[in-house]
């Protein structure tokens, strides 16, 4: 049951990255909705270890390589920085998760915000490094935070259509949640 | 178990450290490939968003369909008007060239596509459209629709291409402004609003709003010349050069019919 958990999760990955490409603009200087990040948050937080390095990997390569640009041939980031920070926060979630005995839709929603805003500012700051320049400004800040509060907002709904597929037991629980399981 | 564990652990780690290493030849195939094997997944997409669309335009009240159907037929008949009036003038320009000898002015070879998606990245202004190696298309190939130049195709799998639009600041075309010796390099702003920014023209540049400006064909480079590009918004003297911004020609936030360049005639 919990592999075909991770299989869902890991099946799930291309779809939500195409589905985020269809999802409206959101006002006020059309940014967009990231659901990737919501949907690592899940899966760092409700799979054990091993299986959640593994599956921030994955949610590495497939963001690392949907964003890759290339200049005169050269690719303008490697995947390193993606594969370094997805497995930096599932390491953070893990540690988050056995703090608060479980998973919880709290705690999901919270890291989706930081997961996104974190990667966008991110993101922007490696454009940044490379290109020259960091012109902060108000727009910038709007572009991180408003995906930010998006993801806030969808983790809830997501972690409840998520929930019905994974062996979760009741929230804030330690003795009927034992999410960690052996490989 | 804890053997287990570790290999998996050593596994993980190569596997990591591999991808890290990636030079940019490997990055490219990869990234084509996921496209391609993303590609059925966008167009279904598109389709469900497509069909969405058409339900929406079919619950037009009747009150709105009426005055649609008028301001459509006014259009049709202002068209076959305009129509017959280029009729003439294509049979005068086609005299007229056949008289003075003037070869028939280089045209391109287009391949029309539909844009399927645009790409949630935040900071690059991407669209995927649904042509690929099997249409013919490679990298860096020209997009334009038939009011101006959009992008050029970056990755490209089997049957999807991914374009970097003209309001990224990577994609940097080589420009000329009508009327004017003036060019410049022309790229969106880092944090794009929609305009573009031509910059390298001279400081003293007497630029005017409304001007165009179009593509200058730089030898050996992507785009062609001629391509109308945009138009002058404002221009202003910086310490070593000039800087126009730009409003683009076509409308870049409702793409949905373009062209990909793939040759010319």
């Amino acid at each position: 049951m919990r592999t075909l958990f991770l299989i869902l999760l890991l099946c799930l990955l291309p779809v939500v990255v195409v589905v985020q490409d269809f999802l409206p603009i959101l006002p006020p200087a059309q940014e967009r909705i990231q659901l990737l990040p919501v949907l690592f948050c899940f899966g760092a937080l409700a799979l054990p270890f091993i299986p959640a390095l593994f599956f921030a990997l994955a949610t590495a390569l497939i963001q690392g390589l949907i964003l890759l640009q290339f200049q005169s041939g050269q690719a303008e980031n490697g995947l390193a920085p993606a594969i370094v920070f997805f497995l930096c926060w599932t390491i953070a979630l893990q540690m988050t998760g056995e703090i608060t005995h479980g998973l919880r839709w709290e705690l999901h929603a919270l890291g989706s915000f930081l997961v996104t805003i974190t990667m966008l500012g991110g993101e922007f700051l490696m454009i940044c490094a490379k290109r020259g320049g960091l012109p902060l400004s108000i727009d910038v800040l709007t572009r991180v935070a408003v995906p930010g509060g998006a993801s806030l907002l969808l983790a809830p709904m997501l972690y409840l259509l998520l929930k019905s597929f994974v062996p979760i037991t009741s929230e804030g629980s330690s003795a009927n949640n034992p999410v960690p399981y052996d490989l | 178990m804890k053997k287990l564990q570790t290999a998996a652990l050593i596994l993980l780690t190569l596997a990591g450290l591999f991808f890290c290493f990636l030079g940019s030849g490997a990055l490219s195939r990869m990234q084509s490939s996921l496209i391609g094997f993303l590609a059925p997944i966008s167009q279904s997409g598109h389709t469900v968003k497509s069909s969405i669309g058409s339900i929406g335009k079919d619950l037009l009240t009747l009150d709105q369909l009426e005055t649609e159907y008028s301001r459509l037929d006014a259009e049709n008949r202002r068209l076959r008007a305009e129509n017959n009036g280029l009729r003439d003038l294509l049979e005068e320009n086609n005299h007229l060239r056949q008289v003075l000898g003037y070869r028939e002015h280089s045209s391109f070879l287009l391949v029309p596509a539909t844009i399927l998606s645009h790409d949630a990245g935040v900071w690059w202004n991407t669209v995927k459209v649904n042509r690929g190696t099997k249409d013919g298309i490679s990298t860096d190939m020209p997009v334009i629709t038939d009011r101006g130049l959009i992008g050029k195709t970056t990755t490209v799998s089997d049957n999807i291409s991914e374009v970097l639009l003209i309001t990224d600041e990577n994609c940097k075309v080589a420009a000329k402004v009508e009327g004017t010796k003036e060019q410049g390099i022309c790229a969106g702003p880092r944090i794009g609003n929609g305009d573009l920014q031509l910059t390298f023209l001279s400081k003293l540049a007497d630029l005017q709003p409304g001007q165009k400006v179009y593509t200058a064909g730089v030898s050996g480079g992507v785009f062609p010349s001629g391509i109308a590009l945009g138009t002058v918004k404002s221009f202003h003297p910086r310490e070593l050069d000039g800087e126009a911004t730009l409003e683009p020609t076509a409308d870049l936030d409702n793409l949905e019919e373009v062209f990909i360049v793939t040759g010319g005639k």
